[in-house]
């Protein structure tokens, strides 16, 4: 068996793409919605009211209600509000009980408390509960239902496979340039192909940057050998010495005193920053005679994810430790961490990050139908459906059309479950999966065009419907955002119009698709026809072609 | 200055979409240009898309203005390829004149 380069690349691409895509497309479309995960979180929180408020004012709110709630804690961190989110978020450790029972993962976990609270008011938010846009951040790489450590080893496996499928589509597709600018709609899969090929060129510096950095967002976890080597029971020195941040706090003294007031210590951290804003803070070994405060300057313009930091004590407001200099690799591992979760993009870069994210679910898409098409083709001409086919038309169906339903059933709940629905924000979740697994389980039934229509047509209803369910329930529609100028709100109202419509243009065209007929077939048909035979019957379903 | 640099992209890959033989009758329907006009086509694409670079980088800087660039080439990549030349390829040519125009002079309206 001897085949040149390009046909083993194609044979790789075809694979390692097809295997890969619908878990794939999942986390295209979750990463690419997290681009507006405060947005998202803003939206699906129609009660929060968005009064600006100083930093200072914030943080003293803040430490104010753990002072009252979490007094003895060991740490408490405190995310400030900033433009895009206008609530304090934190959490804290509380200190182990007094029984002394096993230090074991599960009883660690449930010493952590959170609370998210108004900035202005500093008392808890009065919203219904929900994950939000967090849920698709999380979801982009921690998966759902399954032990962390496994999705991320999953999630790890299908980036790789989809850096393959790059490089290798780059190898396999032949006129790159030729056919830079070629779309042929209307041409059966030939325009599939062409607009398989357009998404992946168009956007491809953003398809491997994103893939790429992915992979390094999570390298040290796929690629721990190195630190262990290097580090033997001790990998947090590695943390410390090799990513520039801050070292250990310094333990608990026992005996308690007063600590300065937070905005005091935040105004001499500015003053080391000239003037720069503070992000985060966290408080060890609070009202502790040894207590200090960490604080981390809010990432701005630059590309890379790497913000300063410092520490001071809490007592007496000295400097103990500046964030160190972080080196060459760990620099460039910054930036391209920074590129991977675009924190430095303002509104306009945003978009066209959005774009791009939009395209790579495109091409994800794209790509797995293209494969059903050109498999049709061959079974077409044996006469009868394999099993392959079936199952790759049924997944197909279930992602490409399903999870649109999936994303807009979150929405969905998020309005219609009653607030004091028992553990709310997993019923929301849970009704993203429903969605997604009720259109599998229908692609596996019937895995038809009608199919793939109706199911477009339904996601296409329910984000188009989603602005109407949402003046239905809330105060927070368009008919007040628009006037307000609240582009937030607004901004997700009008989205989901437009998705839902070009999902709407997607059901219309595949239920008005004719299959072309080629000059072959039209003669067969003619012969046919005069033998009074029907024509063949893959030809009239299957999916898509 | 973003937008002018999203219509410069734009304009640039009109000019090198232009600049090829088999896109050349698609947005006139005239005769086809001969080798020297095309390639001076080729050059003015060139040039645009450097002229997009230079307007992201006085936007944003040299590192997020790189950023900018390339996807401000993707936006304007795909605008010509799924909407205009398959679907309203007469628009492309006045529009590739149009939007820097309008780009610089909303430009010039926010510095002055």
């Amino acid at each position: 068996m001897k085949q040149g380069f390009r046909q083993s690349m194609a044979w790789l691409h075809t694979w390692v793409g097809l295997l890969t895509s619908w878990l794939l497309l999942m986390i295209f479309m979750a990463g690419t919605a997290s681009y507006y995960r405060q947005e998202i979180s803003r939206w699906m929180r129609p009660e929060l009211t968005t009064a600006p408020v100083s930093q200072e004012v914030a943080a003293t709110n803040a430490v104010n209600y753990l002072q009252a709630n979490a007094a003895d804690a060991e740490y408490w961190h405190i995310q400030l509000p900033d433009a895009r989110n206008p609530t304090i978020t934190m959490y804290w450790f509380n200190p182990a009980p007094k029984d002394g029972q096993a230090d074991g993962r599960a009883s660690r976990r449930a010493r952590f408390g959170e609370a998210t609270l108004d900035a202005a008011s500093g008392t808890p938010i009065q919203a219904r509960q929900t994950r939000g846009g967090e849920f698709f951040y999380r979801l982009h790489f921690d998966l759902h239902y399954i032990p962390v450590l496994w999705a991320r080893y999953i999630v790890g496996f299908c980036a790789m496979f989809m850096l393959v499928a790059i490089i290798s589509g780059v190898i396999t597709h032949k006129k790159i340039f030729k056919d830079f600018f070629t779309f042929r709609p209307r041409k059966g899969q030939r325009s599939w192909l062409d607009f398989h090929n357009v998404s992946a060129v168009m956007a491809l510096p953003y398809h491997l940057m994103i893939t790429y950095t992915g992979i390094v967002t999570l390298m040290l976890m796929y690629l721990p050998w190195g630190i262990k080597a290097a580090y033997p029971g001790e990998e947090d020195k590695f943390y410390v010495e090799s990513l520039g941040g801050l070292s250990e706090p310094r333990p608990a003294s026992g005996t308690s005193a007063p600590m300065q007031e937070v905005a005091a210590l935040m105004e001499s951290a500015r003053r080391q920053w000239n003037g720069a804003e503070v992000a985060t803070l966290r408080m060890d070994h609070p009202n502790d005679a040894a207590a200090s405060l960490a604080l981390t300057q809010r990432d701005g313009k630059a590309l890379s994810i790497a913000t300063p930091t410092l520490r001071l004590d809490a007592v007496n407001g000295q400097l103990l430790e500046r964030g160190g200099q972080a080196g060459g690799a760990t620099a460039t591992r910054d930036v391209l961490m920074g590129l991977h979760l675009a924190h430095f993009a303002d509104a306009g870069l945003r978009l066209l990050f959005f774009v791009s994210g939009l395209l790579g679910c495109l091409m994800v898409a794209s790509g797995c139908v293209l494969w059903a098409i050109k498999e049709r083709a061959k079974h077409a001409r044996s006469g009868r459906v394999g099993f392959g086919l079936r199952l790759v038309d049924a997944l197909n169906i279930g992602a490409v059309a399903g999870l649109p339903i999936a994303f807009a059933a979150y929405f969905w709940a998020n309005r219609l479950l009653p607030l004091d629905t028992l553990e709310r924000p997993q019923a929301e979740i849970n009704l993203f999966f429903a969605g997604w697994g009720l259109a599998t389980l229908v692609g596996l039934l019937h895995p038809r065009r009608q199919s793939w229509a109706w199911l477009l047509y339904l996601g296409a209803a329910m984000f188009v419907l989603l602005p109407v369910l949402n003046a239905l329930t809330t105060r927070a529609h368009l008919g007040v955002s628009l006037p307000a100028g609240d582009w937030v709100l607004a901004g997700v109202d009008l989205f989901a119009l437009a998705f839902g419509l070009c999902l709407g243009c997607c059901g219309w065209r595949m239920q008005r698709w004719q299959p072309a007929v080629s000059a072959a077939d039209k003669r067969r048909r003619q012969a046919a026809a005069v033998d009074g035979a029907p024509p063949t019957q893959v030809a009239r379903d299957g999916g898509v072609a | 200055m973003m937008l002018l640099s999203l219509a410069l992209a734009f304009s640039g890959f009109t000019a090198l979409c232009l600049a090829m033989d088999k896109h050349q009758l698609e947005p006139s329907g005239t005769a086809r240009a001969a080798g020297g006009s095309t390639r001076r086509i080729g050059w003015v694409g060139w040039t645009l898309l450097a002229a997009a670079f230079a307007a992201a980088v006085l936007a944003c800087g040299w590192a997020v203005g790189a950023v900018l660039w390339l996807g401000a080439m993707t936006l304007g990549g795909i605008v010509i390829t799924y909407g205009l030349l398959p679907y309203r390829p007469r628009w492309i040519k006045p529009l590739a004149y149009a939007l820097p125009i309008a780009a610089g002079v909303l430009w010039l309206v926010e510095v002055g």
